[in-house]
This record gives structure tokens, sequence and C-alpha cells, in this order.
């Protein structure tokens, strides 16, 4: 049976509280559909990630647009998109666990761990954090 | 910082944060410390993380980089007290086992004689 896709687009500019501000805002909206807290606790992190490392990167550490496009089939999986046009994400990006002393380099480790599928893609002069989580039917609001 | 808890007893300075410790905050919380450390002569820290509902990657590298400065001058780090949002944050990267957690009050007074 095909299922009903919502979608919904969220946007700030990327100062460091706007960004969480931005990820807690789609972790509310999610909130209505999905009722484990532990799951949204995962999509808030990844989220947060994903936003932090566009304020953080994205436009040389200045503000920039920033953006999240959300897809949710209720009962099955949410897909994000985390959107900028910035600099984009070179070949620097690295999924892996770091050493235990490196101050940094751990957020797309822990969005991969979270995420049922986490890619970066550029498309058009936009960089795109893509995930896709699947949602356990038990996990979703009735 | 009104959420900021600093107290000293003996050597040791213990800090606890009421929030979230994410990107916003990592870098005020870390000169804060800093400030902290440059005064009087401090062998331990101890960092109450039980009133911290969320924290990221960039928590996680402020208590990297904390550890790394107090292990490196050859003194003691420890954590207290970990949220259930901070177990699992640390538990995603495996650094549970590597920072010394303190698991109660009787453990936290041995550690500030």
């Amino acid at each position: 049976m095909e299922r009903a896709v919502t979608r919904k687009v969220f946007r700030t500019i990327s100062h460091p509280g706007d960004s969480r501000r931005l990820a807690k805002e789609v972790v509310d909206y999610l909130a209505g559909h999905v009722a484990d807290g532990d799951i949204l606790h995962d999509l808030d992190i990844i989220l947060t990630e994903a936003c932090a490392n566009v304020c953080r990167h994205a436009y040389g550490g200045e503000p920039g647009p920033l953006e999240v496009r959300l897809a949710v089939t209720p009962g099955a999986w949410i897909e994000l998109e985390i959107v900028d046009w910035g600099q984009g994400f070179g070949s620097g990006v690295r999924f892996e666990n770091p050493g235990p002393d490196a101050e940094g380099g751990r957020g797309m480790y822990i969005m991969r761990m979270l995420a049922s599928d986490c890619r970066v893609q550029r498309r058009d002069g936009e960089n795109v954090v893509f995930i896709h989580k699947d949602i356990g039917a038990a996990q979703w609001k009735t | 910082m009104e959420n900021l808890t600093i107290r000293r007893e003996g050597g040791a300075l213990l800090l606890k944060y009421a929030g979230e410790i994410t990107l916003e905050m990592t870098g005020d919380l870390k000169r804060r410390l800093d400030r902290e450390l440059g005064e009087g002569d401090v062998a331990v820290v101890v960092i109450d993380l039980s009133a911290v509902p969320f924290m990221d990657s960039s928590g996680i590298g402020l208590l990297v980089s904390v550890n790394t400065r107090m292990k490196s001058a050859g003194k003691a780090f420890y954590l207290y007290q970990l949220s259930p949002a901070v177990e699992k944050t640390l538990g995603l990267v495996q650094l549970i086992g590597f920072f010394t957690v303190l698991p109660d009050q009787a453990a936290l007074a041995g550690v500030c004689g």
C-alpha cells in the first residue's frame, strides 16, 4: 500500500542559537507524529549536529541561510535534508569515530550511528546532508 | 551564566551546569573554566552533568579538552552523575569508559580531599 508523505520546510540563519532553535522546532513538529522519546532524542541529536556543522563550516564561520526539509511517512520513516548554500564539504567528510583525545570530528559519526542512512550530497549549488530513519510502527502516535 | 554553579572544596573545583550543552554554550563554558583554573591551585576538576538534558558533540569536545588539560598537568578530571541524555551521547562515541565517572556522593567526597 502506498502511504502518504507529509512534507515541511523549516528555515533560519545559521547563528549558533538559531541553528539549535531550528533543530528544536523540527523535533517539536515531529513530536506530533512520533511517540517514542528516545527516537525523538535521536532526531534532535542528528539535526543539532547537522545544523551546528552549517553554523561552523558552511559560510567560513559566518551566518548564512540554513534549511531543513522534512518528509514524514507515518508508521514507516522520516527523511531529513539539512541544506546550506556555502562552500560545501569537499573531500573532508569523515564518518569514522576519531580517537578519544580528539576534540572534534564526531558529528558525522554520531549522525551515521543514529540514522538508517546518512549521505552528503552537492547538487545545484546546494550542500545537502540527507538522513533516512526507519521507525517501527509501534513508535508512532496513532 | 546563572545556570553555572562553581564551588571549591580543598584543591577540587566542582562545576555544575544546568541546561543544554551545545555549540551555543561551549565557548562561554570553556572561557569560564579557563578563568577558574587560572585562579589558585586546582588539583581536581569535577563536572556534574546531572542537570544536562541535551549535549552535542561540541560538549563532548569540551569534556575531552578539559580532560587533556588536567591529565597533561598531572591532575585529575572526573565526571559526576551523568544524565540519561549525556550518557547516551558519550555512549554513542564510546567515551563512557574514557572518562572517570564518579558514581555517588561517597566517591565525590573521596576525590575532594
